[in-house]
């Protein structure tokens, strides 16, 4: 035995080294994913795989995004705000919202408080105020003291900032018509709100905006009807003197959502501008530029460029200083993804040329994008915001095999990281960038649910609301990976993990409902108030639910 | 006199590298190309299981089997089953995952330089130095692997130098160096074990 082992000492070592390295790292290996069943319940067959799914781990995702979200509003533990990243943290909460949206549509008919807390948290924390909040308002991080662009943005007028009189318009408000990368997400955030939850709570407001844009994009801005509204080139202006296809896309899937959910006709006031996105902010591939400044920004100092930037004009590119405009792949993804509901050729006909231009191949199961092809060798932010959206529109365009190359790219560096109690996992990226720790959440969510952002343009039809769903239950012991109303077949269709004994409340169910598992009848429902009350213990459990008789 | 032995040296030079790449005969060559593609599929099948790891700051550390069936195979069969392994098992798997040919296959070169350079030296599986000496020797086709494919990014994809250097290279380093080192001379004494009750006449190289 001795002699064995001195003979092959070194095999023994390299053995046990393997062993031990091995052992130590399958925290980081992809989830399994959710499990399902076929059940016939009255002669009607279930195929749990026909309906949506959420994964153990996107639900873990979400409760990591429920701790940060559900602080109080002014608070941002575990947000890693630093100085150079205040202009972005309203990204954060939109982009999430947007993420989490599609969550909902998932499991539709699991509507507690544990989605729509989330959810209207967001949106109060979007709108704190500088005189609430101060600096850790919203409004004081995205407009008071912004580190991005030129500063002065509350003093704008257009056309004249400097000489303003009567013929001016006021644009320098920060919940007026300038500020559409603030105003639109806002708007975008609560519509979705009221389509996911159907509160009414926020119509009055969101209501406004949709005239406000209304009427930027159709007047002067001083009561004539203007073509091409008050910045003559039919989109409305995120920095007070310059707009952006991707921040207009925004409002634009907030009108078609608004239109589909109200009857109304608002789109063709976005006509001008989108004619004018698809010609005029235009690079030499056919993809929009970043960036067209309808004014001269007040303290202007072109300095850097051989060219001349004109005003109006497409910003000009500095890193090649020829005349070529100025672009960037995170806008291109982004107004990808937010405009192919309403134009759905343009991003089947841009996207291949996208990938083509920006990206960027390491190996068969790595790519990604770079955020400028005039500076291929740079990477920063916005390289890796251009990564976070390509993975959703590459998702949006069922092209899952660039999504999962970009995922593996972009994620592989960081740790899954789990709560001590197994309710919440986040990936772990404080040694390299801490503010995108969060992004990687929200990103994975948008990048792997069965639902796209272009799903969310059309509204849940007006019976939808009197579909059976859980309006309550004991949401911290429970993991729903499914649950839906089929109205063609008449059931319920839940998907559940219980860690600990847990009642679920079903409303909506005109009778008595009964469970089914394995197609047997299972556990007994305990009616109160006109619902039905399910009692479960820890387990994992497939359940078709029918209306019953009494 | 002395005439006889020079004439003879350089056919023995040729033969010894003939023998060295396993070529030296029709039926040797078709076997060496069979090993090839033998250990190219047995690189696809392992790159496709879900390879476990961890970070430590910047470091990602973790086993990657099928970067030790590139050596391995350099190993059993010499330099050109070594090559063909990595670079037929790169470009397959390339293909099959993203219907990419990467790089003009060039990332797939660097890895069947691994797998070459590993084939060069001769080993006896049986004993403790000689798979230390095949552990060392997979290392250094590791990095010339890394080198090479830093070279590629630079060069042709032009990468930024901060993926090259935190996406591309120390990835390749962290779970590379581990991976061959460890694990190139288990497999080589895992397929002797098996060969020698199976195939005994296999061994003979």
């Amino acid at each position: 035995m001795t002699i064995s082992i001195k003979n092959n000492k070194f095999i023994l070592t390299v053995l046990v080294l393997a062993i031990v390295l091995a052992g130590m790292t399958f925290g980081n290996i992809p989830g399994s994913a959710t499990s399902t069943s076929v059940q016939v319940v009255d002669g009607t067959t279930y195929n749990f795989a026909d309906y949506p799914a959420l994964t153990h781990e996107q639900i873990a995702v979400f409760n990591y995004l429920d701790t940060l979200v559900s602080q109080p509003y002014g608070s941002w533990d575990g947000w890693y705000i630093y100085p150079e990243v205040v202009s972005l943290v309203h990204y954060q909460l939109a982009f999430m919202t947007y993420s989490i949206a599609r969550m909902f549509e998932v499991t539709n008919g699991y509507r507690t408080g544990y989605y729509s807390d989330v959810a209207y948290d967001l949106i109060k924390k979007m709108n704190t105020t500088e005189e609430v909040y101060h600096n850790n308002s919203i409004e004081s991080m995205e407009w008071l003291r912004p580190s991005i662009g030129y500063a002065n943005w509350t003093e704008y007028y257009y056309p004249d900032p400097i000489n303003h009189d009567a013929d001016d318009v006021y644009t320098g408000g920060y919940r007026e018509p300038a500020n559409i990368m603030w105003t639109a997400h806002y708007a975008l955030m609560e519509l979705l709100h009221e389509r996911s939850f159907n509160t009414g709570e926020f119509f009055d407001e969101y209501n406004w905006y949709m005239e406000d844009w209304n009427n930027s994009l159709t007047t002067d801005g001083l009561g004539n009807a203007t073509e091409g509204g008050i910045w003559e080139c039919g989109l409305i202006p995120c920095q007070p003197y310059e707009v952006w296809t991707q921040c207009n896309s925004i409002p634009i899937l907030f009108t078609e959502l608004y239109d589909n959910m109200f009857g109304s006709n608002y789109m063709p006031i976005w006509d001008y501008g989108l004619n004018f996105m698809n010609t005029v902010m235009q690079d030499q591939y056919g993809l929009f530029v970043d960036g067209y400044f309808v004014q001269e920004p007040m303290g202007y100092m072109d300095t850097h460029l051989s060219t001349q930037q004109p005003f109006p004009g497409n910003q000009l590119d500095a890193y090649i200083d020829d005349g070529r405009p100025y672009v960037s792949a995170y806008g291109v993804a982004w107004s990808m993804l937010f405009l192919e509901y309403t134009q759905e050729n343009e991003t089947i006909h841009d996207y291949p040329i996208f990938l083509d231009v920006y990206g960027k191949d390491i190996s068969g199961d790595k790519m990604y994008i770079i955020d400028s092809y005039n500076n291929p060798s740079g990477f920063g932010t916005y390289d890796i915001l251009a990564n976070l959206y390509t993975v959703a529109l590459a998702l949006q365009r069922g092209d899952l095999t660039t999504r999962d190359r970009i995922l593996n790219f972009l994620w592989s560096p960081y740790n899954k990281v789990w709560s001590p109690d197994g309710r919440a996992m986040h990936w772990d990226s404080l040694a390299v960038e801490p503010f995108l720790q969060s992004s990687l959440g929200y990103g994975y969510i948008w990048a792997t649910v069965p639902v796209t952002v272009k799903d969310l343009a059309e509204p849940r039809p007006t019976e939808f609301w009197d579909y059976p769903y859980i309006s309550e239950a004991n949401d911290d012991v429970i993991w729903v990976y499914q649950a839906h109303w089929d109205p063609v077949s008449g059931g319920f269709i839940l998907n559940i993990r219980v860690d600990e004994t847990a009642e679920l409340t079903f409303s909506n169910f005109a009778s008595s409902p009964i469970a089914y598992s394995g197609g047997v009848m299972f556990g007994e429902f305990v009616a109160a108030e006109g619902n039905y009350k399910l009692t479960l213990e820890p387990g994992t459990y497939h359940l078709v639910i029918v209306e019953g008789g009494m | 006199m002395s005439k006889a032995p020079e004439q003879e040296t350089p056919q023995s030079e040729e033969e010894g590298i003939l023998e060295k790449f396993q070529i030296q005969s029709s039926e040797m060559l078709l076997w060496t190309i069979l090993y090839g593609l033998l250990g190219a599929g047995f690189f696809i099948i392992l790159s496709f299981i879900p390879r476990p790891y961890i970070m430590v700051d910047l470091f990602m550390f973790g086993l990657a089997p099928a970067m030790a069936i590139i050596t391995v195979a350099g190993a059993i069969r010499g330099p050109i089953a070594g090559f063909l392994t990595g670079y037929i098992g790169t470009l397959v798997y390339d293909l099959i995952v993203s219907a990419t040919v990467v790089t003009f296959t060039l990332t797939a070169v660097a890895f069947g330089l691994m797998g070459f350079i590993v084939g060069i030296a001769r080993y006896d599986f049986t004993s403790g130095r000689s798979l230390v000496k095949m552990s060392i020797l997979s290392i250094i086709g590791l990095i010339f692997t890394v080198l090479l494919t830093v070279v590629i990014g630079l060069t042709v994809e032009v990468y930024a130098d901060l993926v090259v250097l935190g996406f591309v290279m120390l990835p390749l380093l962290t779970v590379g160096i581990p991976s061959v080192f460890l694990l190139t001379p288990l497999f080589a004494r895992l397929w002797h074990l098996v060969m020698s009750k199976v195939m005994p006449e296999a061994l003979v190289r």
